[in-house]
């Protein structure tokens, strides 16, 4: 029998999950390939690999609809990160991310990351309509960003999705604290001090897959996070399959030290 | 869609199974080597010899030859066939009962003595693909049983079974697979993985078993494919981890197997086809009341109820040209790198490669050059097979063929671009890039040539500016192809540059003649005249110099005579000898004046020779310009200025000589007083200045020139000499009053008064005429009266300063050579003997005090002593 395995092994998986039709598919298809494109509704999953300086990080894109459901678990095993999606004007995506889909991250690594995303941003804040490159925002001003007045203006988008039947802007159901506050609730679900674990305001992410607003910060935020999961993986599998203790606490510490910078 | 993967080619048709009789069916089939058994619903077991059969065309078919046919006995239908090759047995699973049967002469085997040879109330079993026991002489084998929820592993010999593990499940099992200790397991609502030796269990996902016939496949070392919800076919391994995205199959699919690099599925009408590569489906074959599929050592073979077949996977070179002969190129890409573990390195290279080439091909052929580019260079495109597509470029000395079979399906360019000239633009744009980047490369080590002249060809007919830069650096232009090339789109310069590079000096410079003489035209460098004589400037072919200098000079002496005189001062340059160049350059005079000045004057060649043949020609220029009337007063004069100029500076041309030649020209009176200062004839040259020109300033400047380098003795008897002419006109010796007298006498006034510190007053005043009015005079009798009483004050000063030096010097010396005197009442004089009474002493020679008087005494007692040497005081 051939060997089947692909060429190249990823040292790490991060799993998209969320509702059907927040935009996962073209979340990673933004970030993979720079572009927005039509995508139909995914059947099962697809994956892709992503080469990030001498690795190979798998990321899963998952069908968000209920008939695949059933899935995600296996998708999110031993998962490094996971990206749970909502939609910014879709009040329900988010709460079912805490109903369906949250229990779906059991099999996801222990020390596995959680970013929260709201995606179509573009539909509600004019500055998500820019390219990233104009907008100019690192992440660590979304915090600022989300606390100012949203004042909805008349400025015509086309329309980004099906889900927006008028150029203007749509209201905006899902606020930057609903989202930090279901983090928190993410992280006592999983039994993590939340002193201990990332902040919300460098977990929680508004993106638009559209414009590319705010896209490559969130994947590439998150890759610099598990790295210190995939040096783990490679220091067991060469050394012995035991978890040294000493070796988990130097990457906790790690990863406490990056939440004040 | 629609790539052609595999072929369905029948093995065992109807009539040779059951005939006409219509209530049997193939119930399950198993292969092993050429060895074909097929169980049905009649227990019967059938036997077929089945061989490969190629036709002349290429073409696989199967025929199959019935060996032999059992009847188990238990009138149920055989629900399953394994064979365990290396114990020839067969293991059946029939009515609820696995037993063994013997591969050839299909006979039960009966119980030994050991342990039993049955297995009962069995709904089905596997066999462990990965078996952890190393003994070749027994087969593993997971079964499930119809009443209690377990597992039970089992090992089969030759002539009996043994149970090894039994193992609960928390629901029904309906379908197994085993891989080392590993159970993948379809329960009635889920999947799980089983580890039957340390117990843990993995669930995998939810699955309802009795709405659809869930799907357990071994298809590879610890991984499974399993029949997921919505119809998917989701890959999973033994830790419970997807790692390739699933396959969506229809919701009916009965069975699935895998065929590197696709899944097959089977369901009621369709056999399917997804590539594991990017998931997607390849081809659909239509195949009615199927219901068996299976893969036995790599052969995938299907069943109906009637007959057998297999699928034949085309040869993975075809897959792929197929795929590129519909311009699928990724597609064919991803087959052949999903391909590379199962064919040989070297092998997959070759064959990588060329499809990397095929690609790039088909992709320019679309005019996305970018991609193109990419896969050319993955590939090691061979850049002629490129550059043969355009007519004309590859040189004719060439020996390249485009590889067989063909790269591409394009005749040449023209036929690629269906005549669209922007079309054929653009791709040669392209390869102008491509070849700029790969020239300096590896990739065309080789065929440098065949490179270097096509990248010059296209620069040529595009006008391309880098075609210069091309030539004048490194490069394997093939001359023979390149000239006419270069001459039919009129690039002359660059052809001479080319000849250049071939060390045709001469034929690159008797092109750029003919362009600088507008016989040819090429507008690409302006100044090619001064590019010409620069060139043989720096040409190192004395025969090259001399051959087209005469050119040069003709066309601009100026700017030709650089030929000569910009040479760069290299120790390669075997130098021109400057003999022969003067020699050469006699018929042009100008030009040989230009380069006599360069060796004169710039190179600063002391040679008499040189510098007399300079003087002679600025002279003969002068007298050329006298000569003409009416005389243009401007080239006259500056004519002469040079001359005069030089005259002054040099001292090396022969003064008689030039002196002679100048003799009888009353116009260069100046040059002539020049050269009699040279001579140190300065009384001649004075008489010249004063009484022929009476040009008193010239006079002047003459006594300072002629002076320049001497002291101010000889500087002066040349200023008293021209006073002394002065005077010698003026009318108070001669009796003629006429008003040039006059002028003399101003003249020898005004130098008087301006240059009085050159002249001795005394001697001066001596040589002027008595009525001269000291008014006249006030200047220089000031400045002399003042000068003369400052040098009286200047050296009375030296003089005091001197003397109160040498006092100085004489204290200190007396201080070094002398201790104190000392005198006190109680010593007495020498002299005298008596003491002393005041502190005034004499000190005679060795220190000895003595009273003042008493040396007076002395003194005026021995008449030989005028003086006293010395009186100091000492307390």
């Amino acid at each position: 029998m051939p060997d089947l395995s692909k060429m190249k092994k990823p040292d790490v998986k991060v799993v998209l999950l969320g509702d059907m039709n927040v935009g996962k598919t073209s979340l990673l298809h933004r970030y993979m390939e720079r572009k927005f494109k039509d995508t139909i509704s995914t059947v099962g999953g697809a994956f892709f690999l992503k080469q990030w300086g001498p690795y190979n990080i798998s990321i899963w894109d998952t069908a968000g609809r209920e008939q695949f459901h059933g899935l995600g678990s296996m998708y999110c095993r031993g998962a490094a990160a996971v990206i749970l999606t909502y939609d910014v004007t879709n009040w329900q995506s988010l709460a079912e991310l805490e109903e369906r889909f949250l229990s779906l991250t059991d099999t996801a690594n222990h020390d596995c990351i959680y970013a929260l995303v709201g995606n179509k941003a573009d539909l509600t804040d004019p500055r998500a309509q820019l390219p990233p490159e104009a907008a100019g925002l690192p992440e660590d001003q979304t915090e600022e960003e989300r606390t100012e007045p949203r004042v909805p203006s008349a400025c015509p988008t086309p329309p980004a999705s099906p889900t927006s039947p008028s150029g203007a802007l749509l209201h905006k159901q899902v606020a930057g604290e609903d989202a930090a506050a279901l983090y928190g609730r993410i992280l006592r679900y999983k039994g993590l001090d939340e002193k201990g674990s990332l902040p919300a305001e460098k977990m929680c992410f508004e993106t638009s897959a559209k414009t590319g607003y705010n896209v490559d910060a969130l994947f590439e935020t998150l890759f610099d996070l598990v790295l210190p999961s995939i040096l783990r993986k490679r220091h067991e599998n060469q050394e012995s399959p035991t978890v040294d203790l000493e070796d988990f606490r130097g990457v906790g510490t790690k990863r406490a030290r990056s939440t004040c910078c | 869609m629609s790539v052609k993967a595999f072929e369905l080619v029948p093995a065992v048709e109807r009539d040779l199974l059951m005939g006409d009789k219509a209530r049997i069916n193939i119930e399950c089939i198993e292969c092993c080597g050429k060895h074909l058994y097929v169980g049905t619903n009649d227990c019967f077991i059938h036997h077929f010899l089945l061989d490969e059969v190629t036709s002349s065309k290429g073409k696989l078919s199967y025929s199959s030859q019935k060996l032999l046919h059992k009847y188990l006995g238990l009138k149920k239908p055989v629900a399953e066939l394994r064979a365990a090759s290396a114990l020839e047995r067969l293991i059946v699973l029939c009515d609820g009962i696995v037993f063994l049967v013997d591969m050839v002469t299909l006979e039960t085997v009966p119980s030994a003595a050991g342990g039993g040879v049955k297995i009962r109330g069995v709904t089905a079993f596997c066999i462990n693909e990965n078996p952890v026991s190393g003994d070749p002489f027994c087969v593993e084998i997971a079964v499930l049983c119809s009443k209690r929820r377990t597992v039970q592993i089992y090992m089969v010999y030759e002539d009996r079974v043994q149970l090894v593990k039994e193992m609960n499940t928390p629901q029904q099992p309906c379908a197994v697979s085993l891989d080392g200790y590993f159970l993948c397991l379809a329960l009635a609502t889920q999947y799980m993985i089983l580890n039957y030796n340390t117990g843990a269990s993995q669930d995998l996902f939810p699955y309802n078993s009795e709405e659809r016939r869930p799907i357990v496949k071994w298809i590879n070392r610890e991984e499974f494919l399993l029949a997921a919800p919505g119809g998917l076919g989701m890959f999973a391994n033994a830790e419970g981890i997807s790692q390739r995205a699933p396959v969506k199959w229809s919701e009916s699919v009965i069975a699935a197997a895998v065929c590197f690099p696709y899944v097959v599925a089977l369901d009621e009408n369709f056999i399917t086809i997804h590539s594991m590569l990017d998931q997607q489906l390849k081809q659909t074959l239509s195949f009615r009341d199927g219901h068996i599929l299976q893969d036995f050592e790599g052969k995938v073979m299907l069943a109906s109820t009637k007959a057998v077949y297999v699928l034949v996977p085309l040869p993975l070179e075809r897959q792929i040209q197929d795929l590129l002969a519909s311009r699928r190129v990724e597609e064919a890409l991803i087959l052949t790198e999903g391909a590379q573990r199962n064919i040989p390195k070297d092998k997959f290279q070759i064959l990588h490669r060329r499809i990397l080439q095929q690609a790039g091909f088909i992709q320019f052929g679309q005019l996305q050059f970018l991609e193109a580019k990419e896969h050319f260079r993955k590939g090691e495109l061979d850049v002629r097979e490129l550059i043969s597509l355009y007519p004309l470029l590859l040189p004719a000395s060439s020996s390249f063929t485009r590889c067989h079979p063909p790269l591409h399906e394009f005749a040449d360019l023209n036929h690629l671009a269906q005549g669209d000239q922007e079309k054929v633009l653009q791709c040669k744009r392209f390869l102008i890039s491509y070849l700029g980047e790969v020239r300096s490369t590896e990739m065309v080590n080789g065929c440098r040539e065949d490179v270097d002249t096509a990248l010059l060809k296209l620069y040529a007919e595009q006008d391309h500016e880098s075609l210069l830069d091309l030539l004048a650096t490194e490069n394997a232009c093939v001359l023979a192809d390149s000239v006419p090339w270069l001459e039919k789109y009129h690039k002359y310069f660059a052809l001479g540059l080319l000849y250049h590079y071939h060390c045709q000096d001469s034929a690159a410079v008797k092109l750029w003649i003919r362009v600088a003489d507008g016989d040819l035209q090429d507008s690409t460098r302006s100044g090619l005249f001064e590019y010409i004589v620069d060139f043989l400037c720096s040409s190192s072919s004395q025969d090259l110099v001399w051959k087209h200098a005469d050119w040069a000079l003709q066309k601009d002496p100026t700017i030709g005579v650089h030929i000569f005189t910009k040479r760069p001062a290299g120790k390669d340059h075997t130098d021109l000898n400057p003999d022969d160049v003067i020699t050469y350059l006699g018929k042009h005079n100008h030009a040989l004046l230009l380069y006599l000045e360069h060796l004169v004057l710039e190179r600063r060649i002391q040679k008499e020779k040189l510098h007399t043949h300079l003087a002679v020609l600025y002279l003969e220029r002068v007298l050329s310009l006298l000569s003409k009337s009416p005389t243009d007063a401007e080239q006259l004069n500056r004519a002469r200025e040079r001359l005069q100029a030089f005259l002054r500076e040099s001292n090396l041309y022969r003064v008689q000589f030039l002196l002679g030649k100048m003799e009888n020209c009353e116009q260069l009176l100046l040059e002539r007083a020049t050269l009699h200062g040279k001579l140190e004839e300065h009384d001649k040259a004075l008489h010249i200045l004063v009484h022929k020109l009476r040009d008193f300033p010239s006079a002047e400047a003459f006594c300072i020139w002629a002076s320049s380098s001497r002291d101010s003795a000889y500087r002066q008897r040349l200023f008293h000499l021209l006073l002394g002419v002065y005077l010698d006109g003026s009318p108070g010796k001669g009796q003629t009053a006429n008003d040039g007298g006059g002028k003399l006498e101003m003249a020898a006034v005004d130098l008087l008064n301006q240059h009085g510190e050159v002249f001795d007053p005394v001697r001066v005043l001596r040589m002027l005429p008595e009525g001269w009015s000291l008014q006249l005079l006030r200047p220089f009798l000031n400045r002399a009266v003042r000068a003369s009483m400052h040098a009286c004050r200047t050296s009375q000063i030296a003089l005091g300063l001197a003397h109160s030096e040498n006092l100085q010097l004489l204290h200190d010396r007396l201080k070094e050579r002398k201790k104190p005197i000392l005198v006190s009442e109680k010593k007495g004089c020498h002299l005298c003997h008596n003491t002393f009474s005041e502190p005034a002493v004499v000190c005679l020679p060795g220190g000895v005090p003595v009273h003042t008087h008493c040396v007076a005494q002395r003194v005026r007692d021995s008449p030989t002593k005028r003086h006293l040497t010395n009186s100091s005081n000492h307390t």
